[in-house]
């Protein structure tokens, strides 16, 4: 049987990890306001743009324009690209989109001529790594500080392997930040690139282009495929931050009903042992009468 | 032509501006063009230089540099990888930029693709301080 001290010893450390997980959690709401003020901001720059080249796919007269990276062809080589966080203690953050991209990876990407991943944060690399998949290439400390060149370099080598043929489709898993408690995981087709259909019979005014409409889709295009980096980069951020928090407030949590039911038994051991002392004495004196 | 122009200027990491004005100036890639309302659809690519909205008396100058802008008979919408208010600029700061980049481009071999891009680079800062100094 456990004696007094063990159980009181054992208290405090339950005490202080409550503590920890506690200042945790703080710590994560604040950056989880911080990273959501980024995606709002981020927004409207990004719809924008999406916008756009829906406008210019509709308006232009078809087979006029066209971009290599809108091109699609038979794939043969698929590459991932995997966004994680650099950190655990997430509750399910990191698995659940690791694993949809092993998933992909093992059913899909197993049929094709190659496979490539391509990470971003640590621990999906760590995940991938584990169940014998090999890593080409991963982005170290981009999930940290996310900025807009980050994700321009990432885009622009993307482009660049499907460009030279190394590539015939890149896909993105991400977890896409729905509220501070839930996220969604997310595999899309990054490239070849997917604008929105053109709406038959709604004939629009065609736009007047400068310099002309091509060189127009030429800069549009590889921005559009920054944007949707720089937002699955912000998404994940803020959807880390907020698994993050209410896996530390279960943690704080069950930390104090761990607390309490030890404190029960500490009492209820320390009045046995208390109750057990009494009957001697009174024992003891009996005998002596 | 009554009405005005609702004007949205954005940068991937924030929109600055929102609001109504009576013309655009923008540096399209062949030159400044201007919209005012009821101007036809158009889509120009945007060149590094000085943004320019007028509304009433008042006007807002800005720096953009990259980007599009898509103006339309009652709207005008400017995409800029980079923007920032003209009175915003500290000179000296561009001026060092530009230092840097310059340098950068030196110790690059001219054959390179980084070469390029870095060059491009030049010409923006080149540009801000330039429009900086007119102002």
């Amino acid at each position: 049987m456990a004696s007094l001290r063990d159980i009181r010893k054992r208290i405090k450390s339950v005490k202080s990890t409550r503590q920890i997980t506690k200042a945790m959690k703080m710590v994560s709401a604040a950056k989880l306001r911080k990273a959501q003020e980024a995606i709002m901001s981020a927004r409207p720059y990004a719809q924008t743009l999406e916008a756009l080249i829906n406008e210019l796919v509709s308006r232009v007269e078809p087979g006029t324009v066209n971009h290599p990276l809108l091109t699609e062809r038979p794939v043969k080589k698929v590459e991932v690209l995997l966004v994680t966080s650099d950190r655990g203690l997430a509750g399910g953050f990191n698995a659940n989109v690791s694993k949809q991209a092993w998933r992909y990876l093992k059913d899909e990407g197993s049929k094709m001529e190659q496979h490539f991943v391509t990470t971003m944060g640590k621990k999906g690399g760590d995940y991938l790594r584990a169940r014998g998949f090999s890593i080409r290439k991963d982005w170290p400390g981009v999930t940290s500080k996310i900025t807009y060149d980050t994700s321009t370099e990432i885009a622009n080598e993307a482009a660049k392997r499907f460009l030279d043929g190394q590539v015939d489709a890149v896909y993105l898993a991400y977890n896409e930040f729905i509220s501070a408690i839930s996220q969604k995981v997310t595999f899309v087709r990054l490239l070849p690139f997917e604008t929105g259909k053109k709406v038959e019979g709604v004939t629009k005014i065609d736009f007047k282009y400068e310099p002309n409409a091509q060189a127009v889709l030429n800069a549009l295009v590889p921005q559009a495929l920054n944007v949707r980096i720089f937002r699955a980069l912000l998404e994940s951020a803020a959807s880390e931050h907020g698994a993050r928090m209410s896996a530390m407030e279960n943690a704080t949590k069950n930390a104090g009903e761990m607390i309490s039911s030890l404190t029960l038994f500490y009492n209820r051991t320390r009045q046995a042992a208390i109750t057990k002392e009494l009957m001697e004495i009174v024992s003891g004196a009996e005998a002596l009468k | 032509m009554a009405g005005k122009l609702k004007v949205e200027v954005v940068s991937p990491s924030r929109r600055l501006v929102n609001q109504e004005a009576d013309e655009v100036i923008a540096p399209g890639a062949d030159g400044l063009f201007g919209v005012r309302p009821g101007h036809t659809p158009y889509l120009a690519l945007l060149q590094a230089g000085p943004l320019t909205i007028n509304d009433g008396g008042t006007s807002k100058k800005f720096f953009v540099a990259g980007g599009f802008a898509e103006a339309g008979p009652d709207h005008v919408r400017v995409l800029a990888e980079q923007a920032e208010p003209l009175e915003g600029i500290d000179l000296a700061a561009a001026k060092k930029r530009l230092d840097d980049a310059q340098k950068k481009l030196d110790a690059l071999s001219p054959t390179t693709p980084e070469h390029a891009a870095q060059a491009a680079r030049v010409k923006v800062e080149a540009r801000r301080v330039e429009v900086a100094e007119k102002r």
